[in-house]
């Protein structure tokens, strides 16, 4: 976010408090993408997991509990394994859910924003 | 001069200017020695981002290792009742791993810290690492809020100093134009 050009644009309390929240709204959307990632590699673990766990002849496998691997049913390992996946699906819906909105209102106070100062004022990515 | 309230746990405001002449004016100072102090207020402010940066990636590690605990007791209670024991396999030393057995237990020994451990009921555990997730989330939120509030000041004062430096070189160029005309 910089200003360049000599045109005299006043910038006022109200433009100011928008330029914030634009700053405010890139921040969180940069944590949003981390955020996806993250889940997106979890559901990707889970699925492995899972397709492995069908694979698997034992009935009894290990699964990690904390720092160590605790011996449990097939069945129940693979209970658990679901309701994880379905935990990270619903988180996962909703980061993008917040992306989306967050996206919108960067829109909107771009054209507020690009309205008032055309050039004068950057607020592209580099 | 409008401000966005006056501080926040510490962190002073940065003030907002309505016009750049005024505020050199009224604050008695040239456009270079305004840039030098706003250069400065922008270092503190980045200086305590770090800071706060830094506790935010502390909390961030510890919940998850809250939760993992949280999972580990849960699955203890789950085999109170039965009088099943527990099988795992926990690591000795790295790479090392051997198996033990736990048998249905009423109580847990959690690591407090300090050298200290403290056996619990598993329900006491429960309720005390419940309460310390709630404690790291409510800490974690109060940073992220800091952390918005400090965010908005180093903006408004990089703005400013965006500011300050086009008034200047608009009035070298009035300056200028001005000799030219003469």
């Amino acid at each position: 976010m910089q200003q360049g050009g000599a045109v005299d644009t006043e910038v006022t309390w109200e433009d100011q408090q928008n330029i914030n929240k634009f700053g405010r709204l890139n921040n969180r959307f940069h944590e949003l993408e981390d955020e996806i990632k993250g889940r997106k590699e979890m559901t990707e673990n889970l699925e492995d997991a899972s397709n492995e766990l069908i694979l698997a002849d034992e009935e009894i496998v290990r699964f990690q509990l904390g720092e160590v691997f605790s011996h449990m049913p097939k069945e129940e390992v693979e209970n658990r394994l679901e309701s994880m996946k379905e935990e990270t699906t619903k988180e996962l819906e909703k980061l993008e859910e917040e992306k989306e909105s967050i996206l919108a209102q960067m829109a909107d106070l771009k054209k507020i924003l690009y309205g008032k100062f055309n050039d004068s004022i950057n607020l592209e990515e580099d | 001069m409008a401000t966005s309230g006056s501080e926040r746990r510490g962190i002073p405001a940065a003030a907002f200017v309505e016009d750049v002449q005024t505020f050199l004016t009224t604050t008695g100072s040239d456009a270079t020695s305004a840039l030098n102090t706003l250069q400065e207020r922008r270092q503190q402010y980045k200086l305590v981002e770090m800071k706060l940066l830094a506790q935010q990636r502390d909390l961030q590690a510890k919940i998850p290792d809250i939760k993992k605990c949280l999972e580990t007791v849960e699955a203890l209670l789950a085999k109170q009742g039965t009088g099943e024991a527990t099988i795992v396999d926990f690591e000795v030393a790295e790479g090392i791993y051997s198996q033990a057995r736990i048998e249905a237990t009423n109580s847990v020994c959690l690591w407090l810290g300090a050298n200290v451990m403290l056996e619990y009921s598993c329900d006491e555990a429960l309720d005390l690492l419940k309460k310390n997730l709630d404690n790291a989330n409510a800490g974690l939120g109060a940073i992220v809020e800091d952390l918005q509030f400090l965010r908005d000041q180093v903006t408004i004062t990089e703005v400013t100093i965006a500011r300050v430096y086009n008034w200047d070189v608009h009035q070298r160029r009035k300056l200028r134009q001005a000799e030219k005309d003469v």
